[in-house]
This record gives C-alpha cells, sequence and structure tokens, in this order.
C-alpha cells in the first residue's frame, strides 16, 4: 500500500542506518550473492522560471528512495523503491535476489564481515542546502536577468530565465563493506532568448553551473550573460543557412568541448566495451587520434558541474587520463564494468537517481590545452567553418556522432567573415579524432548535463580551441 | 527460508478516496480552501540481454504525487515528491502554500470546467505480470532469433522487454475524482552487423501491447532483422536537394518536434511559429489533415483524462492543410474562449502537448499526386527513403521552424534501394509542410501515432564524404 499513514521514513541518511542495512547485506550474501550494494538518497529540488518581467512557475520537489542492487556471477539485478520501511526494502532485496534465481535466507551471514566505518564525505556539507538563496532571492535575481536582457537585447521577442538547484544526500552500502555518505549540491542558472524581426528569427540560450557552492546564484553576474546572449542572438537573426559540405572547422573551448564528449568520451565507457559498441576495446595502448590530442576525465575540478567526493558506489573519484598525445591510455568503469570488462574502477560510476544502477559516465571531460593561440587555428584555414557555440549532440550504436551548431561563422582566408546557421557536424569517432591538429591554450569548461543509460547526471565538458582537419557539415 | 522466490513484483495501489479524506484533513489544517493533486504509482519490471546471458533485469516501484494549492489571493503553488506518508503531504501542502506567494496574477490556472464530465470509454484490458524469468526466457529467445537472421548480425547491442502496472488519479476539492488503471508492456532490438572491411551499420523496431503475451515479438524480430540487413550494402550519397519519402515514424517524429505550431501554450508565450490569427489560414498543401486523437485504439496507454481531469479527446488540428484548432489547458482556453481541449499536465504553470497523431489525407481531397510508388522508378538522381530521424533534441530549431537531422535511410534509383552510408536532412517544417508530393500506401499504426508515407519534394541532403 503506497498511501499510508505510517510515520515517515524521510531521515537524514547517516551510521544510524547501520543497524537496518547490515541484516540486509548479510541476508542477500547468505542467499549466495557475490555482492550486496545498496544506495540510498534523499532529495530537494526547486525550479523557478522567469519570463519577460514576471515569476511563472516555482516548483519545488523532494523525495527519497532506495535502489538495490545484486551480483551474482556476471549477471546482476536491480529494484527500485520509494518505500524505505524495513518490509519495504526486504521486498526489493527479495525481488533483486529472486531475478537471479536466489532465495533469502535467515540463516547466517554469508561471508558478510559487516560495514566499515561510515566515510562521510558530507559531514562539512551540513549547512549547504541552508545557505542557499531564499525562493525571494532566487526570484529577485532571475528578474533581475530577464531585464538585463531587455536592456541590452534588440527585437527580443521573448526573455527567459531558469533556476534549478538539485541537492542530494546519499549513502552506499555493499557487502564488501563499503559504507559511504556524501551530500551534493548542483544549481545552474539559464538565460535564452528568442529575437525575431520579420521572418528572421534566432534563439540563443546558455546555461551556468556549479557544484557545492552554495551561493552560486548571489555571485552570478547576471548583466554579463545578458550581454553574452544578447550578442550571440543578435548576430544570428540575420545569418544565412550555412552551405553544406565537407570543410575543416575550428570549435571554440568551453561548450565546444561537447565534441570530444559525444564522438569520443562515451565510446570511452566500459558500458560502450560491455555491448560491444566501441571500436576503440582492443585499442588501450594503440593511437586512436592525432598526436596533439590528450583528454582528461575527473571529478576533482573545484566547483565543477560534475565533479564529486565520491561516485555513487562509493568510490572516491579520480583523475583519469584517457588520451595521452593520442594514444589510448584507459577506460571509464564502474563496478559492473570491471567485473564485466577488467578495466579497473576510476570512481566514475553514476546515475541520475534511485531509479537507475550505477553505470560508467564521464564526470567533468575535456581536452587538454595545447600550445597555439585560437588566431592561429582560423588563421590555418582557407575556407571552413567556425563553431562559435554548439547546441547537443548525440552518438548512435555505430559511434556515428552529430551535433548542432548554434552560432556559427564563416571562416574565409584564415578569417572569421559572416555569422552562418542550421550547421549540423557528423562523423565517426574513429575518423574524426585523428583530424583534430591542433589546440590552443585556452582550455576552459561549462557545464551541461548528460543522458545515458543510468538517466541524467551532471556533468562538465571542455576543451581549448581546436582545428579538425576536415568534419561533414549539414546544412542547406 | 523466510520468503519466497519472488520474481514478480508486488502491485501497488493508490485509494482515491482514501488519499481525498487525507487531503481534504491536511488542507483544513493548514487554511487551504482550494486545491488539486495528481499522483501516479506503478511497478515495473525489465530485462537486457548479451549474447544469450541476462545483461540486467531491473524492477521498480515508484509513487509520485503533485499538489497545488489555491492561497487567498487567488494565487497558485505547487510541490512534487515521492513522500506519500501523512507527513510527505503535509510538507507538500505548506511547500505549495509557500510557493503561491510567487504565483503569477496574470496567468492563474484554475480547475478544468470539464474535470467533472464523463470520461471516453477505452478498451484497455489489463494483463496479469509475468515472472521476470520469463521475460529474460523471451528476450533470449528473440536476441537469439535476430542474431540467427544474417551472419553479419554480430550483437543487438540496445535490447528490452518491459512490463508496467500503474494508476493515475487526479483529484480537486470541488470533487471532481478521475482514475485510471494500465498494463503496458514493451519490447525492442536495436541490432548492429558487420562486415569485414565496411563500416558496421544497425537497425531496429519497437513493439507496444497491454501485456507481455499480447507483443508482436516475431514481428518485432523480423522488422529489426530486416532493417539491418537492408544497411549492410551502403554507399555514400551526393550532397544535393532530393525528392524525400518519410516514413511513418519519421514523419511523426517531425510533427511531434514541432508540435508548438498546434500548442497554445506556445503561442501565448511566443515561441511558436503560430500566433493567434493563424487559425483558418493555410499551413499546408490543402490535400493534408492532422488530428491529434489519444483515444485511438492503436494508442497504447492511452489516458482517459489529462492532468487537470479533463476528458481526452479527438481534435482537428489541420483540415484541408488549414490551421483549425490549437491543444489547450484550462488556463489557455480560458484565453482564447475556448474548452480544454484534454491536453494538460499539472502545474503552477500548466504544460500543454499532443497525445497521438493521425496524418492523412483529408477526405475528399483525392491526397496529393496519386500513385506514387517508389518502386516504380525516379529520375536520374532518385529518391530518399528516410527511414527514421535522429538526434532532434539538438537538431531541431523549433521557434525558427528548421531542422538538420542526421538519418537512417536509402537512395531508390530506378526501383533499387541502397543504404545511405551517412546523411544529415534540413529543411524548414512550413517547407515540408507545404512541399507534400502526397501520401503512400496504408496508413500505419506507430507508437506515436497513424500516418502512411509522405512524399515531400526538394529537401537538402548532405552526404558524409
Amino acid at each position: 500500500m503506497v498511501v499510508s499513514t505510517a510515520a515517515p521514513v524521510l531521515q537524514q541518511l547517516d551510521a544510524s542506518w547501520t543497524s537496518r542495512l547490515e541484516p540486509l547485506l548479510a541476508a542477500g550474501q547468505a542467499a549466495g550473492a557475490d555482492l550486496v550494494e545498496v544506495f540510498l538518497e534523499r532529495t530537494d529540488h526547486l525550479g523557478v522560471l522567469a519570463e519577460q518581467d514576471d515569476i511563472t512557475s516555482v516548483s519545488p520537489a523532494f523525495g527519497m528512495g532506495a535502489g538495490l542492487r545484486v551480483f551474482r556471477g556476471l549477471r546482476d539485478g536491480f529494484v527500485s523503491t520509494n518505500d524505505l520501511s524495513a518490509a519495504g526494502l526486504l521486498d526489493a532485496l527479495d525481488q533483486a535476489l529472486g531475478m537471479l534465481g536466489l532465495e533469502r535466507s535467515s540463516l547466517g551471514r554469508g561471508s558478510f564481515a559487516g560495514l566499515a566505518p561510515l566515510r562521510d564525505h558530507g559531514d562539512t556539507k551540513a549547512d549547504w542546502l541552508a545557505r542557499c538563496p531564499e525562493l525571494a532571492d532566487a526570484t529577485g535575481r532571475l528578474l533581475q536577468g530577464t531585464a538585463a536582457l531587455q536592456r541590452q537585447g534588440k527585437h527580443l521577442q521573448v526573455r527567459r530565465g531558469s533556476y534549478a538547484r538539485d541537492w542530494q544526500e546519499v549513502l552506499v552500502a555493499a557487502s564488501d563493506g563499503t559504507f559511504a555518505r556524501d551530500v551534493r549540491l548542483h544549481q545552474s542558472l539559464g538565460l535564452s532568448v528568442l529575437a525575431a524581426d520579420g521572418d528572421h528569427r534566432s534563439s540563443i540560450g546558455r546555461r551556468y553551473g556549479s557544484q557545492g557552492r552554495p551561493e552560486h546564484l548571489l555571485r552570478w553576474d547576471g548583466e554579463a550573460s545578458a550581454r553574452e546572449v544578447c550578442d550571440s542572438a543578435s548576430t544570428m537573426l540575420y545569418a544565412d543557412y550555412v552551405e553544406a559540405g565537407q570543410m575543416p572547422a575550428v570549435l571554440a573551448n568551453r561548450f565546444g568541448g561537447v565534441i570530444f564528449h559525444e564522438a569520443c568520451g562515451h565510446l570511452l565507457e566500459t558500458t560502450q566495451v560491455e555491448r560491444g559498441t566501441t571500436p576503440f576495446a582492443e585499442m588501450v595502448g594503440e593511437p586512436i587520434a592525432h598526436e596533439a590530442v590528450t583528454a582528461i576525465d575527473e571529478g576533482l575540478s573545484d566547483g565543477a558541474f560534475g565533479s564529486l567526493s565520491m561516485d555513487d558506489e562509493g568510490m572516491e573519484p579520480q583523475r583519469t587520463v584517457l588520451i595521452e598525445n593520442g594514444v589510448l591510455k584507459r577506460f571509464l568503469s564502474d563496478r559492473a564494468g570491471e567485473l564485466r570488462t577488467g578495466h579497473g574502477r576510476t570512481g566514475s560510476g553514476r546515475r541520475q537517481s534511485h531509479n537507475f544502477a550505477a553505470a560508467s559516465r564521464m564526470r567533468n571531460t575535456y581536452i587538454a590545452a595545447g600550445p597555439h593561440t585560437p588566431d592561429d587555428l582560423i588563421a590555418s584555414v582557407d575556407r571552413g567553418l567556425y563553431c562559435k557555440s554548439m547546441g547537443g549532440g548525440s552518438v548512435g550504436p555505430t559511434g556515428q556522432f552529430n551535433f548542432a551548431v548554434e552560432e556559427g561563422y564563416l571562416i574565409e582566408n584564415g578569417q572569421l567573415t559572416k555569422p552562418v546557421k542550421g550547421a549540423t557536424l557528423i562523423g565517426e569517432a574513429k575518423e574524426v579524432m585523428p583530424r583534430i591538429s591542433m589546440c590552443a591554450n585556452d582550455l576552459d569548461l561549462a557545464a551541461g548535463f548528460c543522458g545515458s543509460v543510468s538517466g541524467s547526471v551532471f556533468v562538465t565538458v571542455g576543451q581549448p580551441h581546436i582545428k579538425v582537419e576536415s568534419i561533414t557539415v549539414g546544412g542547406r | 527460508m523466510t520468503s519466497s522466490n519472488t520474481t514478480t513484483p508486488n502491485a501497488t495501489t493508490l485509494n482515491a478516496e482514501t488519499l481525498r479524506s487525507r487531503l481534504e484533513h491536511l488542507a483544513a489544517r493548514h487554511g487551504i480552501g482550494q486545491w488539486d493533486l495528481g499522483a501516479s504509482c506503478s511497478t515495473d519490471t525489465s530485462v537486457q540481454v548479451d549474447r544469450g546471458e541476462a545483461k540486467q533485469m531491473k524492477g521498480a516501484q515508484r509513487s509520485a504525487i503533485t499538489v497545488r494549492v489555491w492561497n487567498g489571493d487567488g494565487l497558485v503553488g505547487i510541490t512534487s515528491t515521492s513522500d506519500l506518508s501523512d507527513s510527505g503531504l503535509e510538507k507538500a501542502l505548506s511547500g505549495a502554500k509557500a510557493a503561491s506567494a510567487f504565483g503569477n496574477p496574470d496567468d492563474t490556472p484554475a480547475f478544468s470546467p470539464l474535470a467533472t464530465a464523463p470520461l471516453p470509454a477505452l478498451e484497455q484490458p489489463i494483463q496479469p505480470a509475468r515472472p521476470i524469468l520469463e521475460l529474460l526466457d523471451t528476450l533470449k529467445q528473440a536476441e537469439r532469433a535476430l542474431l540467427e537472421r544474417h551472419g553479419a548480425i554480430s550483437t543487438v547491442p540496445y535490447n528490452g522487454l518491459a512490463q508496467r502496472r500503474s494508476e493515475r488519479v487526479y483529484l480537486n476539492s470541488d470533487g471532481a475524482c478521475r482514475e485510471q488503471r494500465l498494463s503496458t508492456a514493451s519490447l525492442y532490438l536495436y541490432a548492429r552487423a558487420e562486415e569485414t572491411g565496411r563500416k558496421p551499420r544497425s537497425g531496429g523496431s519497437v513493439r507496444l501491447a497491454y501485456g507481455v503475451d499480447d507483443l508482436d515479438v516475431a514481428g518485432c524480430i523480423s522488422e529489426a532483422a530486416e532493417r539491418t540487413i537492408s544497411h549492410l550494402n551502403y554507399a555514400p550519397i551526393d550532397t544535393g536537394h532530393y525528392t524525400c519519402v518519410f516514413s511513418p515514424e519519421a514523419f511523426l517524429d517531425l510533427v511531434g518536434a514541432f508540435s508548438s505550431l498546434f500548442n497554445a501554450r506556445a503561442v501565448l508565450d511566443g515561441v511558436s511559429l503560430s500566433s493567434r490569427d493563424s487559425l483558418g489560414q493555410a499551413l499546408a498543401v490543402p490535400f493534408l489533415s492532422i488530428h491529434d486523437n489519444g483515444l485511438h485504439p492503436g494508442n497504447i496507454g492511452a489516458s482517459s483524462f489529462d492532468g487537470e481531469g479533463t476528458p481526452t479527446r479527438r481534435l482537428a488540428l489541420l483540415e484541408d492543410g488549414i490551421l483549425r484548432h490549437f491543444l489547450h489547458s484550462e488556463a489557455t482556453a480560458r484565453a482564447f474562449g475556448v474548452a480544454p481541449t484534454g491536453h494538460a499536465g499539472l502545474g503552477a504553470k500548466v504544460s500543454v502537448g499532443p497525445d497521438w497523431f493521425e496524418v492523412g489525407p483529408s477526405p475528399g481531397s483525392g491526397g496529393g499526386q496519386q500513385g506514387l510508388d517508389r518502386t516504380g522508378g525516379s529520375d536520374g538522381r532518385g529518391l530518399v527513403l528516410i527511414d527514421s530521424l535522429s538526434a532532434l533534441h539538438a537538431g531541431v530549431k523549433a521557434s525558427q521552424g528548421s531542422f538538420s537531422l542526421p538519418f537512417d535511410g536509402w537512395l531508390i534509383r530506378d526501383g533499387e534501394a541502397r543504404s545511405i552510408e551517412a546523411a544529415t536532412v534540413a529543411g524548414d517544417i512550413r517547407q515540408v509542410l507545404q512541399g507534400i508530393i502526397g501520401f503512400e500506401g496504408e496508413a500505419k499504426i506507430t507508437p506515436d501515432g497513424l500516418c502512411p508515407h509522405v512524399w515531400v519534394e526538394g529537401l537538402s541532403i548532405t552526404g558524409e564524404a
């Protein structure tokens, strides 16, 4: 019965759960599981939307839940539930065991030796939620943002500002003794506009995010953000559609890093090795990219959207060099990935919520800076495309990637000339990575969201300006 | 042993009257006179396999509730939670009341005037949940059968068999009470094939039903195999403009991506290509009609009411190419002076969205050019058959009307089809709707709607060199 009048179980997730979790883990282990893992979470979300000069939506949400995962051999069963009562968790365990042909036993503890002392990464973060801006502050800042858009923009038909605050408390316990807790706080702000003049239209948006910085909203420079959005919208309003074809491209820093994220990063997750959908599965130690390319994934950068104190399997994150001077060094791996592919865990087991089993996912992923200036890259192109701002993208099961160019310019004789719109970059990772021939010295990161097998997670993408010798540009 | 081998999750239940009684009690305690809520709960089981072995088996029990309250000034606040305990509901109510202080006085939702109107009858048989190990066996057999269809099919990297039991409730303080129970099942198979010295190719298929026993597993296997095999013989395509034939799935994806054309919320927000004045104007060729019909029997999992309790109904969007109606919530309908159409979500600012499209020739119009047959020859350049579109989230600019999308498909010359190695199709949705030549074949039921193959002239195709 979901609807009950029982006392709430929405209590703090801390060491007091030991007495409830240990019997659960012992029962699973005694039933014959190789490993039992419990992921508990509490969440508190706030979303605010400002349109023109009004607050049009305030959407608070809160919740809790558990995900139980049982491994036996190379197989696993996963069950999620909102019912954190003892009976609810036992029921979930029974389901997960049953998926593997196991039955719970009250006899013995198997090889379970008890939980280790709690590694509490959240003990210094107890006041994070309380330190976040009050709702009145959030609405006020957003309205300042949309007012700044009005002051700085031209032909603006729609002005929007949005704010999202996601607080999450997690507790991970596993029958190998893992016992860890963390508190996460992600905040993001977005400004977007639709400019229209007759038949000409342009829509531009930017989002800025941080992790672990309660005062993020109050330090946000709304004027500068509005200027960036309005400048792009004005430039693109009268842009012509790009002419389709094969050409060199220079991709700007920050969110330009989505090319590496989509084209290559996903193919370096062990989930892709398990599926047999990465062309790089057997290429560790071999060149897969131009020697100008060194690529890193890490969860350590202070305040970055993809940073973690621990992953969703209780492991502390690492700085993982994926590609060094063009040579593939290693894959991103989680617990199941290590089990099934042999690639060691990297603190990359991530999930959107308790409704998903963790999987190997990117964190802060970027191409390292190179020796050139951005102007060097542009000057080296006779005729090509400069991609100043990227939209979203995706990669398919055969390694084909695509992503949209939100703000682009033609490069003619080494100079930026007219703005162009409607471009989509497409290609295959295996073919494009060796064509990244120049990296500039202006590495910068941008916050984003990545949707994949374990849901939508907070990530950072990044790169310096890079030059791709030749890529297919879809247009009209 | 302390328990039986539980491989089928316990069904969860919502009791609308119990929920109402608790909400009334809690609302009175907080001095809240007007409220409504949407609640749902579901149990899911699903399996994935990898080369004959279980890859992952999942179960889920979910519950959620969204509460809206109106404060003394008539402003609306909202809060959502998965905690349906008394204290969870009370916290949600107080959160919604606090949020109502920031309600928008210029656009305040009200109860739908149709929240107590009779609901349409839907034929939705509740099927029993199958044990998860049975699902696993079924999917293993399906994977094996697909792998055996062609030597080049090496894996089925994306696959899944899932079943769900769910319940929805809508209640409001004026006495409205809506309930719906549903069972659904889905199967998807996405195969990968590779021949020596050639690029890997892929193709897939999806089936929906009210229960696992009703799924067309054989049809799904055959369709996934045929699609995958058909892409093995591929070649690049020259960049240029082509007459394109959209599969029903691809055309419905495109219409869905630009559904803001028909969305009153988007019109009021200024992000639609349509305006209030667009009603009655020609948006497409005069032989095209588009209806939204969530009640169509082919719409597996149809809802009989929307997030505000308004009954679902069939609505003409385009008739004879003319824009006839917009999709509405209570608030947008009030702004337009019409009745809600049953397309609302539930929120402080209520979203509006389509249910399930019916696309085809307008009755009596002739349906454009007759006898279209892609096997019957073509000009020297050939026809492009677009089977499926990708990356709609990135490649569609709905507020501008433009799109640039990767696709899987074939170039057809002189009746022979050859898979296109990699390409994008680009254009403007208005250009597409005005460039339709005609329809080919019978309309097909898909998960997103009903549609025949649609011929469109003059779209830009970019091939990968």
